[in-house]
């Protein structure tokens, strides 16, 4: 197993707010990805992968972030998320704050948020041109924190 | 006047709260503002392929992924005519049993329970009775294998294809999943035990009318009918009639439009199934519902909860028996049924984990999409929630505003609501 686990949240049909996903696609076929890291479009409900978190040195979770930061600004939050909203803001599902927590204490698990600052969220396929014509510098920003990460160090064979 | 507001209940600003108005002890306007991604994305379907459609809407929500694929499927199925195998009518329940226990599981660990042991969170319960959230989890995490194994990834299923299944699973898939719900028999076990020992929550009383797909198997996929049952009787609606029933309608405070059956607002998801579906609670579930006290005709809402648990016991046991079938069957990949296109319409309705699950397609004669119309359970919940709420105030013999606002969360949770699940980012404070 990999030690580092890379999950990009987000809703491919809710435009910007996919920018996770869309990130994570990327990634995955970028040359760029070292060794022990491994990548995985994680939709909108981070349980799912509970199993393939579990084990892991660290999980870094890449997903839209809401505030008034210019659009493609990439964001690094570190346990426990100081600063981000972390109220339960979801009948339906738990918020990601307190996702990773739960994870975290279940799981041993250590997560990194990294989050992209995105205009709007709203119906539609595919990214605004803002985003777009920030994505290279959004790749290289999140690849900087992974293969900077000390546990990139690490690969089992 | 008094203003109770609840903010928090979905990821969309300004969606999703509740406000209740107070004059004194009257109770003036009471509003449930919804946020309703799946119609945004209808207009996104118009003009793709009958294949591609199941595969975009699953998005809808990742929690009812399977739900969304398969209602979708089966109204493009049922426009074209197409008649799947028995096969592929088993590995389909055997899809929505798994998201059903996952759906159920979160809900019931994550989100109810710390309700109603007054804690803020799951984290925090976690942190006190750890081994209540576990079992949680682990439940959670057997819905998802069903789901991984026989939908063929973990969330937004790509094996259920039109007219059949692209890959059946393995023998010795089925054989794991099976050793899994032997094991889950107990946790289900654990989790009725475990809500019969929870403070009763006895706070809104209500003739409540129910509406819930009628079928002669225990099943949540088949069935072309919905009966809708109050005290008074019962009047049947068949699927392709569904506008009768849901007869929306705008509402000013709200994202998601209303819907009335004969002018009256009605409930769907677990509990509306089980009064619809009362022979369910014979055999084997007869016990539980004893140990929950869960009777019918059901006049509390919160019932809901007890009902969900009820099912989540049944969706093991249904499951187990749909995987014995199978290995019986000599489970083998089938071509999928052939598919011929044509200008048609065609409408389905399914059980999602929260309730009565509507997809209706206008096809060209090419096969493509010319309207789509998606009705989910949460919007068809949402004029019988507000009266529910309605009823929760004015029953509260107490003015005070926590326990108002906590009785009010309790009961919109209850719903099991999917407000806002097609939109997932984290906020700055």
């Amino acid at each position: 197993m990999k030690p580092l686990l890379l999950i990009g949240l987000g809703n491919l049909l809710m435009g910007d707010e996919g920018v996770g996903c869309f990130v994570a696609e990327r990634l995955a076929e970028d040359p760029r990805l070292p060794e022990s890291a491994e990548v995985m479009c994680g939709g909108t409900d981070m349980f799912r992968y509970a199993d393939r978190m579990e084990g892991r040195s660290r999980v870094f979770v890449v997903d839209a972030l809401q505030d008034k930061g210019e659009p493609g600004s990439v964001w690094v939050f570190e346990e426990p998320f100081p600063g981000l909203d972390d109220r339960q803001e979801h009948a339906h599902h738990l918020s990601v704050c307190q996702a990773m927590a739960l994870l975290g204490m279940t799981l041993a698990v250590r997560f990194t948020l990294l989050g992209i600052s995105i205009p709007s969220a709203a119906a539609g396929s595919g990214l605004s041109p803002a985003l777009t014509s920030r994505m290279p510098a959004i790749l290289d920003r999140v690849l900087q924190e992974i293969i900077g990460a000390p546990e990139a160090l690490l690969f089992e064979i | 006047m008094k203003t109770v507001v609840i903010e928090h209940l979905a990821r969309v600003e300004g969606h999703g709260g509740i406000t209740v108005e107070l004059e004194g002890d009257t109770v003036g306007s009471v509003r449930f503002d919804v946020f309703e991604g799946a119609r945004l994305l209808e207009p996104l379907v118009r003009g793709k392929r009958y294949d591609e459609v199941a595969a975009i809407l699953s998005r809808i929500c990742s929690i009812c992924s399977v739900a969304h694929s398969l209602t979708s499927l089966k109204a493009t199925e049922n426009a074209f005519e197409v008649r799947v195998s028995p096969q592929t009518e088993l590995l389909r329940e055997l899809l929505y049993r798994g998201e059903s226990i996952e759906s159920h599981a979160l809900h019931l660990f994550l989100l109810a329970l710390p309700d109603y042991l007054d804690y803020p969170s799951a984290t925090a319960l976690a942190a006190d009775r750890p081994a209540a959230v576990l079992l949680g989890l682990r439940l959670k995490k057997l819905g998802n294998s069903i789901q991984e194994a026989i939908g063929g990834r973990a969330i937004h299923p790509v094996n259920a294809v039109p007219g059949g299944f692209g890959r059946a699973p393995a023998v010795e898939q089925l054989i794991e999943l099976r050793n899994g719900l032997i094991e889950g028999v107990a946790d289900a076990k654990a989790a009725i035990d475990l809500m019969a020992s929870l403070p009763a929550a006895d706070f809104c009383h209500s003739d409540t009318i129910y509406a819930a797909l009628r079928a002669n198997v225990d099943s949540y996929y088949a069935g072309d009918e919905v009966a809708v049952v109050s005290d008074g009787g019962q009047t049947i609606v068949p699927a392709a009639d569904y506008r009768t029933l849901t007869n929306e309608r705008s509402v000013p405070h709200s994202h998601a439009r209303h819907s009335r059956f004969q002018g009256k607002p009605f409930m769907v998801g677990s509990l509306a199934r089980l009064s619809v579906n009362p022979g369910r609670l014979s055999g084997s579930l007869a016990a539980p519902a004893a140990r929950l006290d869960f009777r019918l005709p059901a006049g509390n809402p919160m019932d809901n909860n007890k009902a969900q648990a009820l099912e989540l016991a049944g969706d093991v046991e249904r499951a187990l028996e749909i995987i014995e079938q199978l290995l019986r069957a000599r489970i083998r990949d089938e071509p999928p049924a052939p598919v011929h296109p044509r200008a048609a319409t065609g409408t389905a309705i399914t059980e999602a984990p929260r309730g009565l699950l509507i997809h209706s397609y206008t096809y060209d004669g090419e096969g493509r999409i010319l309207s789509a119309d998606v009705i989910t359970p949460t919007a068809l919940n949402a004029a019988s929630l507000e009266a529910h709420l309605r009823q929760t105030v004015e029953q509260c013999a107490e003015r005070d505003d926590a326990v108002i606002a906590k009785r009010l969360q309790m009961i919109a949770r209850a719903y099991d609501p999917c407000i806002s699940c097609s939109v997932h980012l984290v906020r700055r404070r």
